[in-house]
């Protein structure tokens, strides 16, 4: 066996494959408190990435840094760098609208614009883009479909998206996530108000998400994790604790902290 | 160990370690009294393994149950997964070793009234010592924890492959000496052979229990040494 090198630590095995986001050096802090204690750590294009951990860990924060949504409140900073295809989108000078449209997110609890379906796709994509109705037509339908709802909605374009189950109004906001055409979407625990028929859906599109996306979920799920990601990084107190393929965190894990927590040992 | 915060998820796990040590004890003891049983033509001991083998059939499926319950219940994860799955699997190689126990239990009556001289019995003796210790040594080394041993218990193997293939030829010898001997033999050579795929599901649960513990699997690769079939076809 191959000794362990302790700076092996935060690494995947995943470094054949081209890093869409890479997180170099990041800490995060809400007012004094550090939330994030240098983190490291690649994700790789076209792939799931689930981040787990007990609540308080980082795992929302750090999903939060990636498109910088943290701004959107004060005392809220980070430092160290986060590279988008390289580029780091920490800098001061990213645009902020450009980057959530490169990096989409889909929260916990569905939420629904009050307006039709149709406009709740249309809204996003009409901020970005002057395309005709037509076309706009086309990116709804796209969407939809892209989101395995438009069986479901297609004959009811026009009603409010709050008239919809709450499996559908997660599937709408995907829907609405992918139309923009991001290039990562990131989810914040996007199943967990969902009943288990409603989850699966929402598993089959990530599933099948993931050919053209890159993906980050935060999941309090650990089998939704092991079934949906390919890599996993497993966070506590702030600090990645171990980052590697998800077979590997679920059946081997090399720390004991991994071992606890995925076995319901934590103290 | 840490505890699970859900004290029944040990109390479950535990269980199946019992049965699982109760297994193992059982395997010994059959395998023990089978190969008495044989060297010393004692019918009412071999009865015992027969009847013991219904009790090891049972620990077997009580411990599937209890095995398959607890992945539906608690959906274990990493060494507890492995501990489960692992679990079930060395409870079918220890049944399989009493089930083989039993059939060398079954042949004591015929090697006996067909009158086997004495001699004809020795080196499967020696053999049998050899795999009764393994199979003693195997779930004994597990319930403590210890790899090295296992990755070096299931090498260990190759010297009952080995014997195995001595008792081969000198029961052949016998049997070409003096034709008399051929049935006495023939069931002993069931008997030798039945020794050696026992030594073989020890080797299972040795490489079984090394994952459990360690999360890697031992190399695929182990010394061979059966050489029967270059001599004769093998049973």
């Amino acid at each position: 066996m191959k000794p362990m090198l302790s700076t092996d630590l935060n690494v995947a095995d995943t470094t054949v494959e081209k890093a869409k986001i890479e997180v170099k050096g990041l800490n995060f802090y809400y007012g004094q408190s550090k939330a994030l204690k240098d983190i490291n750590l690649s994700l790789p294009e076209r792939s799931v990435t689930a981040f787990i951990g007990p609540s308080g860990c980082g795992k929302s924060t750090l999903l939060r840094v990636l498109n910088r949504i943290y701004e959107l409140y004060p005392k809220q900073r980070a430092d160290g760098q986060v590279l988008l295809d390289g580029k780091n989108i920490l800098d001061r000078s990213q645009d902020l609208n450009l980057l959530r449209t490169k990096i989409g997110m889909v929260f916990q609890k569905p939420t629904p614009f009050p307006m039709s379906i149709y406009e709740n796709i249309a809204f996003g994509v009409r901020l970005y883009e002057r395309i005709s109705k037509a076309e706009m037509d086309n990116r709804v339908e796209s969407a939809l479909k892209r989101a395995a709802l438009w069986n479901e909605v297609k004959d009811k374009l026009n009603a409010s998206g709050l008239s919809l189950s709450g499996g559908q109004q997660q599937r709408l906001c995907i829907a609405r996530t992918v139309a923009v055409k991001p290039e990562v979407i990131l989810l914040d625990e996007p199943a967990s108000a969902l009943d288990p028929l409603s989850t699966a859906k929402i598993e089959e599109l990530i599933d099948e998400l993931q050919a053209d996306y890159t993906i980050v979920i935060v999941t309090h799920n650990m089998q939704q994790a092991a079934r949906v990601s390919r890599q996993t990084a497993f966070m506590y107190l702030g600090e990645l604790v171990e980052f590697d393929r998800t077979e590997k965190i679920f059946t081997s894990p090399r720390e004991k902290r991994t071992q606890d927590y995925i076995t319901g040992r934590f103290g | 160990m840490a505890e699970h915060t859900v004290a029944s998820f040990d109390e479950d796990l535990r269980q199946i370690s019992r049965l699982i040590n109760d297994m193992g004890d059982l395997a010994g003891s059959m395998v023990g009294a089978a190969t008495r049983a044989l060297l010393e033509t004692d019918n009412a001991l071999a009865q015992r393994v027969v009847s013991d083998d219904a009790i090891m059939d049972a620990r077997q499926r009580e411990l599937d149950d209890r095995a398959i319950t607890l992945i539906a219940k608690r959906q274990p994860m990493a060494d507890d997964l492995r501990n489960v799955v692992g679990s079930i699997r060395m409870a079918g190689d220890l049944e399989r070793i009493g089930d083989l126990a039993k059939n060398i239990a079954k042949r004591v009556g015929a090697v006996g009234i067909s009158a086997a001289p004495r001699d004809l019995t020795h080196s499967i003796e020696s053999m049998a010592q050899l795999v009764l210790i393994q199979v003693q040594a195997v779930i004994q080394e597990y319930t403590v924890g210890d790899a090295t041993a296992l990755a070096k218990l299931r090498n260990d193997d190759e010297r009952i492959d080995v014997k195995y293939t001595s008792v081969f030829r000198e029961l052949l010898t016998y049997m070409m000496e003096d034709p008399r001997n051929i049935t006495a033999c023939t069931h002993l050579l069931f008997c030798a052979k039945n020794l050696e795929r026992i030594g073989d599901h020890v080797t299972n649960i040795a490489e079984n229990a090394y994952y459990v513990l360690t999360g890697t699997q031992l190399p695929a690769n182990r010394p061979k040494q059966d050489e029967t079939a270059m001599s004769a076809p093998a049973a």
